[in-house]
């Protein structure tokens, strides 16, 4: 499942970054790779500020939807 | 010998922070990613023949990023000497990714490990002996804010770089990815490149499927053939796409370099920052607290605090002090009576006017830097993407806009951080909607003279300008120009800290000083001109009011005003003379009335104000002058980043209409709401708004239908 449906407080280990272009680039950069955990600080909508790798990010929708775990 | 030393690391590594330390600049630093978008260069403090440039932060070498291109370019093009990587500690991983690409590039490099005091306080270790053998290149612990060891990092950088000699760096990679990349650079011993680059480096950018290096080698058709067939070989044996299997690649061996370097203390699992960002961006909490604090900072800088040390500025610095003395000098020395009032009145009165706002501005400052060192401000554009993104804009637009909030050319130029061109252009166009410092004198002096200083009115007016910032955001996506979504949102969040004094008085005197020597500049000629066009006829005969220059030339410009409820010459003169600077809007009458007469309890000015406007159609020129076209140089640094007159005009244009179209209807509507006016013209402003967003929408469509059949 994608990492929208996630509840708050949780940690889950990624699966798969779906799409293959720039943006999947960058969330890789970013330290978004498969098998690492990430964990959600604070929802606020579908707009999401999750922990990876030991930095915060603030993630969109469309963005945290293509990061499945 | 000359050395060139270019600073790179992940965006808020404290880059420009290191750059400020070693070269005794003051460039902008900020607690959040993307302050710095251009490269700036400066010479090392005690030793000139050390060049430093600072580049924008970035994530790794593809280009994804505007910020990425320009440090990328930097590197191939201007051949630095050495490279210092700064490296985030507190995220050691992520921070390694780039380290291992910029290794690769093949350009000696140092590492300065920053903010090690932040791993110590979590009761972590991380050895810069066994990073440093690990990745064979020096490293050095710094903090940069503290400057300590900064000094050592540029001595082993400069060392290394007169040294010249580099040890090779290679990616441990699995068998098949290793031969892909051999025939690779096989391919590319044949072939003539004209890059003097790491053929390394370049055959995993290829593996890659870099289109940028593609672009710059200009290989021939069959080479790239050759390469595609190994990169297609190598993906299939693998199952997985070239880019991933180089990804996973480069995160394994970083993992293995950490798992040999840092010994993590207790690990709690909630930090602090973690713990106040579930409240501060909470989905019922997050605006709320917004207001709140933005209501806060308005009222204590612009209404409270703020009115107190400016009315004694006015009054008693300018007014009595200055303005009274000079005059009293001037007449007991005999100088011609128009020179005194040239002096005292003119450009006393107008510049007076002007820096009387100063502590007000300096407040509201002060209090921005707060929000932005401690880190709040990057939460801001997270909170404000969920409403932003409704009418289709990205919640970065909103860091150019709070940047503007100080002055809109460094606004408009923190527009490069959005990633779309579209979102960029838009946002170009409504950053000046923001009053910026320059503004604010407009809104504090109408509040002092119409509401009696009430504390809703400058609230209520940045409000209504981020209101109007969402509405033309929505109008302008129907049309074609700006049709389509804004780039997903990702942003990595800076940890909160408690901000230093000195740094925020730093942020503060920054954006200050440029409100100071403008008056003494610009607003000082202004004020010259201002005051002899108002004192004299077309034939150059001294006279008050109505007979003079600057009436007759108002008084044709005015009735464009006066559907808005200040066709008055001196509002016409004023708004005409804020294109040049914002500030001359409050100078100009500055000029015409004095800024203060000491014998009255309220001053000349503001009861000439009140004389002159009705609450409604002093809200109405407020509105007109935020939202009209900005300042010549807003509308100059505008014209850099549009990159075309065209543009220009379109942005400007629109911005003057809008402005128009809003004053107008808070006359109309105001006047028959609150003042018994005629509800038919109310009416008529109404529809007349209603007909021009209708066409916009109805041409909008028509044009998005078209571009959707030609898909």
């Amino acid at each position: 499942m994608s990492l929208i449906i996630c509840q708050e407080g949780e940690v889950y280990p990624i699966k798969k970054i779906t799409g293959n272009d720039e943006t999947k680039k960058f969330l890789n950069s970013l330290g978004f790779v498969v098998g690492e955990e990430v964990s959600i600080i604070s929802k606020n909508g579908d707009n999401m500020i999750v922990n990876i790798k030991d930095s915060r990010i603030a993630l969109g929708r469309s963005m945290a939807s293509r990061i499945m775990i | 010998m000359s050395i060139k030393i270019g600073l790179a690391g992940n965006p808020n590594s404290g880059k420009t922070t290191l750059f400020n330390a070693l070269t005794g600049a003051t460039q902008y630093v900020g607690n959040w990613p993307g302050v710095t978008v251009e490269k700036k260069s400066g010479k090392l403090k005690g030793n000139k023949e050390v060049e430093i440039i600072d580049l924008p932060g970035i994530y790794s070498l593809s280009p994804y990023t505007l910020e990425e291109v320009v440090t990328r370019r930097f590197l191939i093009d201007d051949h630095p000497d050495v490279v210092i990587n700064i490296i985030d500690a507190t995220n050691i991983e992520r921070n390694l990714y780039l380290t291992t690409q910029i290794l690769e590039f093949g350009i000696p490099t140092v590492i300065a490990l920053n903010m090690m005091d932040l791993i110590r306080k979590k009761g972590d270790h991380i050895s810069c002996k066994a990073l440093s053998k690990q990745l064979g290149c020096p490293v050095v612990e710094i903090s940069a804010l503290k400057e300590e060891g900064i000094k050592d990092a540029v001595n082993k950088a400069i060392e290394i770089a007169k040294q010249g000699r580099i040890k090779k760096f290679a990616l441990p990679m699995m068998e098949e990815v290793e031969e892909a990349i051999t025939q690779i650079k096989d391919l590319l011993s044949v072939h003539n490149t004209t890059l003097s680059l790491n053929n390394d480096w370049i055959a995993i950018k290829l593996f890659e499927r870099d289109e940028e290096i593609v672009k710059q080698l200009s290989l021939d058709q069959s080479t790239m053939t050759q390469i595609e067939e190994i990169i297609k070989a190598c993906e299939i044996e693998l199952d997985d796409d070239c880019e991933s299997i180089i990804t996973s690649e480069r995160y394994a061996y970083i993992g293995d370099v950490v798992s040999h370097v840092v010994k993590k203390g207790n690990q709690s699992k909630e930090t602090v920052s973690d713990r106040i960002d579930k409240i501060i961006t909470n989905r019922f909490l997050a605006l709320p607290i917004f207001v709140l604090i933005m209501w806060f900072v308005y009222y204590i800088s612009v209404s409270s605090l703020g009115t107190i040390v400016t009315d004694w500025t006015n009054d008693t610095l300018f007014g009595e002090i200055i303005q009274g003395n000079m005059q009293n000098f001037l007449e007991t020395a005999n100088v011609a009576p128009w020179l005194t009032a040239l002096i005292c009145d003119g450009i006393i009165g107008g510049v007076g006017a002007v820096l009387g706002f100063v502590p007000q501005i300096m407040l509201l400052f002060f209090f921005l830097a707060i929000l932005e060192d401690c880190g709040y401000m990057a939460r801001v554009a997270f909170i404000m993407d969920r409403i932003f993104r409704k009418f289709g804009l990205s919640g970065k637009s909103f860091i150019p806009m709070l940047i503007g909030s100080g002055c809109g050319v460094p606004g408009i130029m923190a527009s490069r951080t959005l990633e779309n061109d579209k979102d960029r252009k838009m946002t170009i166009m409504l950053t000046t909607f923001i009053p910026c410092g320059a503004k604010l004198p407009i809104i504090a002096l109408f509040a002092g003279a119409m509401f009696g200083g009430a504390s809703w009115v400058a609230p209520t007016v940045y409000f209504m300008c981020i209101t109007m910032v969402v509405i033309c955001g929505m109008i302008l996506k129907q049309t074609k120009l700006f049709a389509g979504e804004p780039a997903p949102f990702v942003m990595e969040l800076p940890t909160y800290h408690i901000p230093g004094l000195k740094g925020v008085l730093i942020h503060m005197w920054d954006r200050g000083k440029g409100f100071i020597i403008k008056a003494g500049t610009v607003i000082f000629v202004a004020c010259g001109l201002i005051w002899f066009l108002q004192s004299f006829s077309w034939s150059l005969e001294m006279v008050e009011g109505e007979g003079s220059i600057l009436a007759s030339i108002g008084n044709v410009v005015a009735p464009i005003f006066a559907p808005l409820g200040f066709g008055n010459w001196e509002a016409a003169v004023a708004t005409i003379t804020g294109l040049v600077a914002k500030e001359n809007v409050v100078a100009t009458y500055g000029v015409l009335y004095g800024i203060a007469d000491a014998t009255e309890e309220t001053s000349d000015l503001l009861s000439v104000i009140a004389a002159n406007f009705t609450a409604v159609s002093a809200f109405s020129f407020i509105a007109f002058n935020m939202l009209c076209a900005p300042c010549f140089a807003a509308v100059g640094a505008i014209r850099r980043e549009m990159g075309s007159w065209k543009w220009t005009f379109i942005a400007t244009g629109f911005q003057t209409f809008t402005a128009y179209l809003v004053a107008l209807l808070i006359n109309k509507v105001g006047t028959a709401l609150l003042l018994g006016g005629s509800i038919i013209e109310a009416i008529i402003a109404i529809a007349i708004v209603a007909i021009v967003i209708i066409s916009v929408f109805i041409w909008g469509r028509g044009k998005s239908q078209e571009t959707s059949f030609d898909v």
